[in-house]
């Protein structure tokens, strides 16, 4: 549970995220990507989204604070 | 009240029983959704699980664990002062499945007999009630039946079990160690809206409808808030079990085994390794048998852990949580108890 978050770029975040929520089909994705077109953005990558920013970075999010994220940028901006 | 300490009070032994028919969550599956199946199972954990047929009910699970408990145990029947059943899948709404089953059973009209209405955390709760009539001293032998019904083909987590764990009194047994909490705010997290007095099933209710995957989905189903579930399981349970082990003053290192609730793997693993356990030391069935609510702990410990917890001395941490919200921990010294194979029918 290291809290280095400020030294976490949108790059890594983006590698350790397109891992935790581990889609069955690759797909690319970039800071502006919206999450609403990744087709296996669902429940199942939800929970892992939350379980990564718990054990990764040691920040607690909830269901709400995804839902309010349009883009990888904003769940990369939760980082705080 | 929080954490509590029972004395006096023996862990005899524990039996396990789980339907034959297995349900596969890839293979299974319609094969439209298989593929996004694949990840899931691998995610959660849960490849298999058990699946009671539709004249099965929990109570006959549990009927079965009981018997073969008993006869590992020997105990007389006429000896046994309490029966309490801790499940959410009675056999009827009313009245009281351990009334039905002190008949079935065979067991004396002189004892006291009750259902408890606990899901998920329900062990360390069932053991703490029965543990504390036995500690008072009236009861010199109980059973506690706990586990669920509550697997359905469309879910791919629950599992069905039924078990039995017996429990007697003994003035040189070592203490059992408790800690619990409920938290109502949270009910909404898992629960089954419809069916109760604040509201009633209507024809509306049963009009099924088919959800993306293909299964048929109606207003009678549970719902479960998956964020939820996993915020208050990750957050909760790893304080509640740091917090009993400093207040009696075990160390991690003199637990033999920590036995969890299966729940999922993301919120398994994300426990186990909040408290830094390793994993050798935090036995799981969830591959296998999946989530079966009330009885995982007692599907773990008989399916991993029978053999050594069968010889020897070991102590073990239970800890489940879960619907309600309700999460409760145990510390248990366990020594020359009875555990028979997993039982299948």
């Amino acid at each position: 549970m290291d809290n280095n978050n400020a030294m976490v770029t949108i790059e890594q975040f983006i590698e350790q995220f397109l891992s935790a929520v581990d889609f069955q089909e690759p797909v690319e994705v970039k800071a502006d990507t919206r999450l609403a077109d990744l087709p296996e953005w669902d429940s199942l990558a939800a929970l892992a989204t939350i379980v990564l920013f718990d054990t990764e970075y040691g920040k607690v999010i909830v269901g709400d604070d995804l839902k309010k994220c349009a883009t990888v940028h904003d769940l990369y901006a939760l980082l705080g | 009240m929080g954490m509590s300490t029972l004395h006096n009070v023996r862990f005899a032994g524990m039996a396990t029983c789980v339907p034959k028919r297995i349900y596969h969550n890839v293979q299974d599956a319609p094969p439209k959704i298989r593929s996004e199946r694949e990840r899931l199972a691998r995610n959660i954990g849960i490849y298999t699980r058990r699946l009671c047929p539709e004249w099965q009910t929990f109570s006959d699970l549990a009927f079965e664990a009981t018997e073969k408990l008993l006869v590992e145990l020997a105990w007389n029947k006429a000896d046994i002062d309490a029966l309490i059943v801790v499940t959410q899948s009675p056999d009827y709404p009313i009245p009281a499945t351990a009334i039905i089953l002190q008949d079935r059973l065979q067991l004396p009209q002189s004892i006291i007999a009750y259902d408890v209405n606990l899901g998920c955390s329900a062990y360390p709760f069932g053991l703490h009630l029965l543990g504390s009539m036995i500690a008072a001293g009236a009861i010199k032998k109980g059973l506690l039946l706990v586990g669920d019904r509550s697997a359905q083909e469309k879910d791919p987590l629950f599992s069905d079990a039924g078990t039995a764990t017996a429990l007697e009194f003994d003035a040189s047994a070592p203490p059992m160690h408790f800690d619990f909490n409920s938290d109502g705010s949270g009910y909404r997290a898992i629960m089954l809206p419809v069916g109760g007095h604040r509201e009633p099933v209507e024809i509306g209710h049963l009009i099924a409808h088919r959800d993306e995957g293909g299964f048929w989905r109606r207003g009678t189903d549970l719902i479960l808030d998956g964020p939820a579930v996993l915020s208050f399981s990750t957050q909760r349970v790893p304080p509640a079990v740091e917090k009993l082990l400093s207040h009696t003053g075990i160390g991690k290192d003199e637990i033999d085994y920590f036995v969890f609730h299966q729940a999922n793997r993301m919120i398994n693993e994300t426990i186990r390794k909040k408290l830094g356990l390793p994993a050798e030391k935090v036995p799981s069935t969830l591959h296998d048998f999946g989530n079966t609510s009330g009885a995982s702990l007692p599907v773990t410990m008989t399916v991993r852990l029978h053999e050594t917890l069968a010889q020897g001395k070991h102590r073990v941490l239970l800890c489940g949580f879960g619907i309600g919200l309700s999460w409760g921990t145990a510390i248990v010294d366990i020594q020359s108890a009875v555990f028979p194979d997993l039982i299948e029918v």
